[in-house]
């Protein structure tokens, strides 16, 4: 395979991983890639989700097919999807799509006897495969939060009933939104950010932090470093200190003695040695910058324009991936690979039919570039 | 389907039906890889032997759920030559995939190691 030869194969760094929410890094490989497998997560790896009803009884204030709609929109936890068949590819059952191996049934019986308006909630259905169920949103640590009463489907008053069956079926977000098991998954391009040191020591304190607060999200700071190393150096004795910016609030240890302040510099001296501090500033949290041009427009308009890089590296790219909670983020990460894969074997081995171009003349030629 | 001649295999256009832009453009991405460029700096390497002479996908209308995939090779058919982007992609994604394992299980020991030395600590 000669593209494998100097294609380098792509890295995976994992930065935070939860339940329903994973962010990594993926590098050396293209935006096509970390697009398909965006667009997959979103619409291509399969769930379960009720898609059919039958409602036996209903005396709500909601009508029929809303409560259908709302129904099928609640998510159901869906390890069982990727092995499942869909229904139209069932042999096992009759056709009807209704058997155990290619659907869930769930039933709701509720009716309110009280004074007090009941909430049918998704805590409400009951699944004949305790593997399928509605999602549980409850945090397990926090027990002192209100009790959680699930999805609410709809409210009854007294005398009101709601009785229906319910089954549930393999589908992907492509036929319909409630089969997305992706809440959001969005990439960026790394950002690389280069600060013209020489050029930032042309400004003062108060231009660099006008600077670093010109940027929406938090992405420079200021911090005060010592030039001098013979801070740790006991024989002289030492002095800490901490300036905070903008109060220059300097705590010392040891003998030593504020000499004098201005704009950013704060030099004192202490035993015969000499401290002296400047305000530099640092990179804090370069990936929450969000492409716009603040800090470039800034700089601009302070007339240094080439204070500071930055630079989209078009092979690095970041992952935000949220999960609605019926399959896991990290699983919902390996099931968009295995799907990509299956679309790629199933092009690999279809028996294709060649038309030759007689059979379709202009067609043919048009196709051809002619 | 591929649309393409009896007597020069190639070059042809293949349609796909039921695919979009996630599978197009990755198999744009990956024939590229195999692609000649200009560079002549490039083509004095000993592994380069490019097949690929053009590339490209359309979607003729965005209501028809259809994709149209051009490939021109120096010689090779270009059956051959989609088969093989499709196997390079496919290694790709099993590669991704065990090193998204590989990731996520540093992560959880990395995690347990942590809280270990909290304990520690504490």
């Amino acid at each position: 395979m000669e593209g494998v030869s100097y294609a380098r194969m792509p890295r995976v760094k994992i930065r935070e991983l939860k339940d329903d929410y994973a962010k990594f890094e993926l590098r050396d490989t293209d935006a096509s890639i970390a697009n398909a497998l965006r667009r997959v997560m979103i619409a291509e790896v399969p769930t379960i989700a009720i898609d059919l009803v039958e409602i036996e009884v209903n005396s709500s204030v909601l009508n029929d097919e809303f409560i259908a709609h709302r129904l099928g929109l609640i998510p159901l936890t869906s390890e069982r999807a990727m092995s499942m068949r869909f229904s139209r590819d069932c042999d096992a059952c009759d056709g009807d799509g209704q058997c155990e191996f290619c659907s869930v049934e769930f039933h709701l019986r509720v009716k309110c006897m009280t004074d007090q308006t009941l909430d049918v909630s998704s805590k409400d259905l009951y699944s004949s495969d305790h593997s399928v169920v509605p999602v549980d949103f409850s945090d397990p640590s926090n027990h002192e939060s209100s009790d959680n009463r699930g999805i609410i489907i709809v409210k009854l008053r007294r005398g009101q009933e709601l009785r229906l069956r319910a089954i549930a079926r393999k589908g992907i977000g492509k036929d319909h939104a409630k089969w997305s098991p992706a809440a959001t998954v969005t990439f960026m391009y790394e950002p690389e950010i280069h600060i013209n040191e020489d050029l930032m020591e042309t400004l003062t304190l108060e231009e660099k932090r006008e600077w670093v607060d010109s940027s929406p999200t938090r992405v420079f700071e200021i911090d005060p470093v010592t030039q001098q190393c013979s801070l740790l150096n006991y024989g002289f004795g030492y002095a800490l200190f901490s300036a905070f910016i903008g109060n220059a609030i300097v705590n010392s240890v040891h003998n030593s003695k504020l000499l004098s302040l201005s704009s950013s510099r704060i030099i004192s001296r202490t035993n015969s040695k000499e401290w002296c501090l400047t305000f530099i500033v640092m990179v804090v949290d370069a990936e929450a910058y969000t492409y716009d041009d603040e800090v470039l427009k800034k700089a601009e308009a302070m007339g240094k324009p080439g204070l500071v890089e930055i630079i989209a590296r078009q092979d690095s790219f970041i992952f935000t991936v949220e999960s609605t909670g019926a399959i896991k983020a990290s699983q919902l990460v390996l099931n968009a690979i295995e799907i990509l894969k299956q679309k790629l074997d199933a092009v690999r081995l279809s028996e294709d039919t060649v038309e030759a171009d007689d059979q379709f003349g202009e067609l043919g030629a048009h196709m051809r570039g002619g | 389907m591929e649309h393409g001649s009896y007597s020069d295999p190639s070059k042809s256009t293949f349609s796909f039906g039921d695919e979009d832009h996630t599978f197009a453009n990755s198999v744009r991405f990956s024939l590229n890889q195999d692609a000649i460029y200009a560079d002549e700096a490039l083509s004095l390497l000993l592994s380069y032997s490019p097949r690929v002479s053009f590339c490209g996908y359309s979607i003729p209308h965005p209501s028809d759920n259809r994709v149209n995939i051009r490939v021109q090779t120096t010689g090779d058919p270009a059956r051959e030559v989609l088969n093989d982007a499709c196997q390079d992609l496919m290694l790709m994604c099993q590669h991704v995939r065990s090193t998204f394992d590989k990731a996520v299980s540093d992560f959880k020991k990395g995690k347990t190691r942590k809280g270990n030395k909290d304990m520690n600590v504490d």
